[in-house]
């Protein structure tokens, strides 16, 4: 084998190959979408998000599509309720857990 | 199934205008926010791809058919005292004596699950935690989605059938 195609077959052909890939995966990528996933311990900067089975069934405030657009959700606060007669009266005790990882 | 078909399942037969110029066009798995509200298309925006938001979709769906309870998630900051905004989140829910909530904040690592008065006879506390902690172990590996999911599953079969 020549000089010359000693280095098309050993050096040109492979550097070409991994060439190749380089190029393709810096063009890949991620179409530009930050990383989705949730690690602990790194920063969670996603805008909050509340789900239900069927929203517009449940509470009229999450607006579907039976019911009017214009609802809005009642404002956080207040650690009493307004009871049907006008006057405040404190939530029924309510249940459950908490947890920390 | 495309975005064409999908419409004119939900109208009801009749076809409607559509997104499309032609029969066909993307299908739901390539263009999903063609057929969403508006915070449809925001929970895209969220930690979750679209094929953990179709498998939490149905795991609620299927919680609350099976239990007549009313399963709610929340995935977001919580004010301090956590508890209390949390249980400020499960009083907006409307019939809130049965609802359920799990309020869980990534950032500040923490989860609530709140259970209402009617909800609390069928889901004890000790249930509750016993969620929440594998809960927790979910997501302290970073598995948000599945963390969820176990949750509501857990607590739906903690539950039982109404």
């Amino acid at each position: 084998m020549s000089i010359f195609s000693t280095i098309l077959v050993y050096a040109v052909i492979p550097l070409s190959v991994i060439l190749v890939v380089a190029a393709l995966v810096a063009v890949g990528g991620r179409d530009g979408r930050p990383d989705r996933r949730y690690r602990p311990g790194r920063p969670y900067d996603f805008k909050p998000i509340w789900f239900l089975a069927s929203p517009a069934q449940v509470s009229p405030a999450f607006g579907g599509k039976t019911s009017d657009r214009t609802a809005q959700p009642p404002a956080l606060e207040s650690g009493v309720v307004e009871g049907s007669a006008g006057r405040q009266v404190r939530p029924g005790p309510v249940g459950g857990a908490s947890d920390r990882w | 199934m495309t975005v064409g078909e999908h419409q004119a399942i939900v109208s009801g037969g009749e076809q409607p205008l559509t997104a499309l110029d032609h029969a066909g066009g993307p299908t739901l798995t390539e263009r999903p926010e063609l057929t969403m509200s508006d915070s449809g298309v925001a929970a895209l925006d969220g930690p979750f791809t679209t094929r953990q938001l179709l498998r939490l979709d149905e795991a609620l769906r299927v919680a609350d058919q099976q239990t007549g309870l009313t399963f709610s998630v929340y995935i977001g900051p919580l004010d301090e005292p956590t508890r209390e905004s949390a249980e400020a989140l499960h009083r907006q829910l409307e019939g809130a004596a049965k609802a359920v909530l799990l309020a869980i904040s990534p950032g500040q690592r923490l989860l609530e699950i709140v259970t209402g008065a009617e909800a609390r006879k069928r889901i004890s506390d000790r249930d509750a935690k016993l969620a929440a902690l594998s809960m927790a172990a979910a997501f302290a590996g970073g598995d948000l989605a599945g963390g969820v999911l176990a949750g509501l599953d857990q607590l739906a079969s903690h539950a039982g059938r109404h």
